[in-house]
């Protein structure tokens, strides 16, 4: 990747698993290019919030047919979205109201944020991040210390 | 023990939010999460002290800023309709 902007078939392949890895499981494209920390952080963020958004509005918020520009969204956390969507299908699960309003905006933005993640573990994967720092460490597998980053 | 069912049944009705000032509080688990994940994707390296530092800061000032666009736009509510 360093000296050429082309990709090979493997270089393509291994972008594609990160990031269907990345949307499957928030963290897991970050997990499989050894980003440790941000593979954790970003699991537990997203699916706290995508949680969370469900026990406030429960699992009525997904509505693939009342709500399709949100399930949208809601689609971007994970697949497993379209399966919480056909359990919630038969109207048992009704949500109105402020609940709802809240539980949507929770469970978008959770899968907004994933999003996000998806992108960056693509971008970290094509520039050879993980490989090229690993865990807090230099190219020469020297430790950094905090002076010598740039963010 | 935590009863799993009783748990899972939690996600099936939603809770009660009062249409009070209090459930602008809502807002800011999404501000910590918007802060948390920004960070986590935007720190080169991510050092334990520096990312909590950073991600407090962040989120200080963003939520600063929506209260304080809060009551810009409760003031200029009031102004109109007083």
């Amino acid at each position: 990747m360093n000296e050429s902007d082309h990709l090979t078939p493997d270089q393509g392949i291994r972008l594609i698993i990160v990031g269907l890895a990345a949307w499957v499981i928030p963290g897991a494209g970050h997990w499989l290019i050894r980003e440790r920390k941000r593979a954790v952080i970003i699991f537990i963020t997203i699916t706290s919030l995508f949680a969370a958004g469900l026990f406030i509005g429960s699992i009525g918020v997904i509505d693939q047919v009342g709500a399709r520009i949100h399930y949208i969204g809601q689609m971007l956390f994970s697949p497993v979205t379209g399966i919480l969507g056909k359990i919630a299908q038969n109207g048992e699960y009704a949500s109105y109201g402020r609940p709802c309003d809240v539980g949507q905006i929770y469970t978008v933005i959770a899968g907004l944020l994933n999003l996000l993640c998806v992108l960056s573990a693509v971008y970290m994967a094509y520039c050879g991040f993980g490989e090229k720092i690993g865990s807090d460490e230099d190219e020469t597998g020297k430790p950094v210390t905090e002076g010598e980053t740039n963010d | 023990m935590i009863n799993l069912t009783a748990l899972l049944a939690s996600f099936t009705a939603p809770i009660t939010i009062k249409t009070d000032p209090w459930a602008m509080l809502y807002m800011f688990p999404l501000l910590a999460a918007i802060a948390l994940i920004y960070k986590a994707t935007k720190m080169r390296v991510i050092f334990w002290k520096r990312f909590v530092r950073e991600t407090l800061v962040l989120f200080a000032s963003v939520s600063a800023f929506m209260i304080a666009a809060i009551i810009v736009i409760n003031l200029i509510s009031w102004l109109i309709t007083s």
